[in-house]
């Protein structure tokens, strides 16, 4: 092996890079039913941090925290459940062959004389980095150091009109601390029993090995 | 063994899963060798072209990778095990068969030739022999029949979900429980998840009002079971022995797939009366062998049927006797998958819930030392129901809810007290006699509301 082929590991990568594709945590105000993408504690046509929470700026509702950690848990089990519905697909551009079902030899497309390979459309890895970005969006340290994927970029529609201070960001960190922690806790329950959280810690060691 | 369940999610390897689904052909290819008093030389690859008759043993599959929703008898094909047919699968000519009941993901046994190359055409169907029922020696019967005083052993069977979808409103639960250790007083209560259901509206639009009893608000789902749930059942009589099974949409359970890990009981603050089992599960009661599966079965098994007779039987019948020739608790293969429309205009459609197997653990869902076990429960979305199918019991005890919060069903089993002289026992002659349970002979179940 050379120094070339040695990925880097799993945790010098950036979020921005590490989440450039998951899906984001869409909330719902059980108020007024206005969808909105939640990114943390950032600056939203949609929604506002206050001190004591999460208040939706259409109706002016303010969530109750088992209102916020029940869309959460809801959304980390339907990306479980989309996991475990095993949609395969073949890498043969040509072929693209999507489907459920899994030949005795499980990398062989079932297409008629296609050499490509099977693989999960939804990854193990993929499903653990939605988990870990799910996890960040209520990471205090990480809303208070703005390390978080921004939700929109400049020039779209959406892009929220007013901004955040750095030291509203930080005061509002402190304040919702519990909220924070809540959810937190609702994303750890489920990276516990995640079997590729164990491979990435392994890997960390084959790599001193 | 419980600590097999314990394994973690979340990481499935496609040759792993590729492993167990070879191996289930495999395992059915022997057991049809012995039963039908065949040899090896007799089964070959059905895939290639021969001139002669030969038996074949593999797994239904829809003739194109690509097929969604019901298949019929012309878009049916055999997949082979890796030893067999290299894997490879085969459209099936069933044109000569004149009655069948199939569904994708079962392990049959063909009788018939592939004159061409491209079809195999199927003479007979032969049918899997159904597993042995399990037996106890005279001393365990005469065990069993002493730890009970009463005349017969009562199990109550209840399955969730146990709030409506509108509103987190306990009245029928705490009913419910008033029943129970007032006038029921069963030996057993069985009771299925799901518990907190997070596909449940209330929860996934997060709309929970708040719990106008409760000081301080639960702040998740857990808390909710911790400071709602578990209160109710605490005042369960402690004679009362309570099995909790949980459904891959318990808010509870973060094991979310099929085989699942049993609840954890000190975590919910449940008393010591309370077990919790793994789903599937078997276990005994007494003598009797119970198998639990809580996965619906009945709702997603959906069969290709041929012919007057197989289609004059009842659905349930036909569908039970699949699972009891499978010797699998969830046979079918790919599980079910529930979606919604998203988007009306764009017929985009959203992932919900589904049946979520764990592949490479399906060894799990199997019938336990190949043996049925004497009453078996799938609680399932479609209305309550009690059979007797081929010498087991197979209930649905129906939800203990209606979607509107309407009171829903449950099922109450007696099993009268095993008997050595009531001729009820059938006795089978061993080095050592032991007896067949025949509890479907001893059982009276009734189905309330
Ligand atoms: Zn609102
Ligand atoms: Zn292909
Ligand atoms: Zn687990």
């Amino acid at each position: 092996n050379s120094i070339d082929s040695l990925q880097p590991l799993e945790t010098t990568i950036s979020d921005m890079e590490r989440f450039a594709e998951v899906a984001l945590l869409e909330l719902s105000c059980p108020n007024c039913n206005i969808e909105f993408p939640f990114g943390g504690i950032i600056a939203s046509n949609y929604y506002q941090m206050c001190y004591n929470g999460l208040q939706c700026k259409k109706c002016e509702h303010m969530f109750t925290p088992l209102q916020i950690s029940s869309q959460l848990e809801s959304c980390i089990r339907s990306h479980i459940s989309l996991y475990y519905a095993g949609w395969l697909t073949c890498d043969d551009s040509t072929c693209g062959n999507a489907t459920r079902q899994i030949s005795v030899f499980g990398k062989r497309c079932l297409n008629d004389g296609c050499t490509g390979v099977m693989r999960y459309r939804y990854s193990d890895k993929q499903l653990y980095n939605q988990l870990l970005y799910f996890g960040s969006l209520f990471d205090r340290e990480k809303n208070k150091n703005q390390e978080l994927k921004p939700l929109y970029l400049t020039g779209d529609s959406d892009f929220p009109k007013d901004s955040l201070k750095e030291s509203s960001i930080r005061a509002l960190s402190e304040q919702n601390r519990e909220l924070l922690e809540v959810n937190q806790g609702v994303v750890q329950k489920y990276l516990s029993d995640c079997g590729r959280r164990y491979v990435d810690m392994g890997s960390i060691f084959d790599f001193m090995v | 063994d419980h600590k097999k369940y314990k394994f973690r999610t979340m990481r499935q390897n496609l040759l792993d899963a590729s492993d167990v689904l070879d191996e289930q052909i495999e395992i059915f290819s022997k057991i049809i060798q012995k039963h039908f008093n065949l040899s090896p030389s007799q089964f070959s690859d059905p895939t290639i072209q021969s001139q002669s008759e030969i038996y074949a043993v593999g797994r239904v599959v829809p003739d194109s990778p690509n097929a969604e929703g019901r298949l019929n008898t012309e878009s049916l094909a055999l997949e082979t095990s890796r030893v067999m047919g290299i894997g490879r699968r085969v459209r099936l000519d069933l044109k000569k068969v004149e009655e069948l009941s199939m569904f994708s993901g079962q392990i049959v046994a063909l009788k018939g030739k592939n004159a061409n190359g491209e079809y195999f055409l199927v003479d007979e169907i032969l049918p899997l022999p159904y597993p042995d029922a399990p037996v106890s020696t005279e001393e365990e019967i005469s065990e069993s029949q002493e730890s009970l005083e009463a005349e017969s052993m009562k199990v109550i069977i209840t399955s969730g979900p146990y709030f409506a979808e509108d509103s987190i409103n306990t009245d029928l639960l705490l009913d419910f429980v008033n029943r129970l250790n007032n006038d029921i007083k069963p030996h057993v209560l069985i009771m299925f998840g799901p518990f907190i259901d997070v596909t449940n509206p209330l929860i996934a639009k997060g709309s929970i009002p708040s719990f106008p009893n409760l000081k301080i608000q639960p702040k998740t789902l857990d808390e909710i079971f911790i400071k709602v749930i578990t209160p109710i059942l605490r005042t369960i009589n402690p004679l009362i022995q309570v099995i909790l099974i949980p459904c891959t949409r318990d808010a509870i359970s973060k094991h979310a797939s099929y085989p699942q890990d049993s609840f954890d009981r000190k975590y919910l603050q449940l008393p010591k009366n309370f077990k919790c089992f793994s789903n599937p599960s078997t276990f005994q009661l007494n003598e009797a062998f119970f198998g639990c599966s809580n996965i619906d079965i009945f709702k997603d098994l959906v069969e290709t049927t041929k012919g007057g007779l197989t289609f004059s039987r009842d659905r349930f019948d036909r569908i039970s006797e699949h699972i009891l020739q499978q010797r699998r608790y969830y046979p079918l293969f790919p599980g079910k998958t529930r979606e919604i429309l998203a988007s009306k205009e764009k017929k985009i459609y959203k992932h919900i819930a589904g049946a979520d197997l764990e592949i490479p653990y399906l060894g799990l869902t199997e019938f336990v030392g190949n043996v049925a076990p004497d009453v078996m429960i799938f609680p399932s979305e479609l209305p309550c129901f009690a059979r007797v199918v081929q010498n087991v019991v197979i209930i649905n005890p129906g939800r203990f809810i209606k979607h509107k919060g309407g009171r829903g069903t449950f099922a109450q089993l007696s099993i009268a007290k095993p008997d050595l002289n009531d001729g009820r026992l059938t006795k089978v002659d061993n080095d050592e006699p032991v007896y067949l349970h025949n509890v479907w002979k001893r059982a009276r179940i009734d189905l309330s509301t």
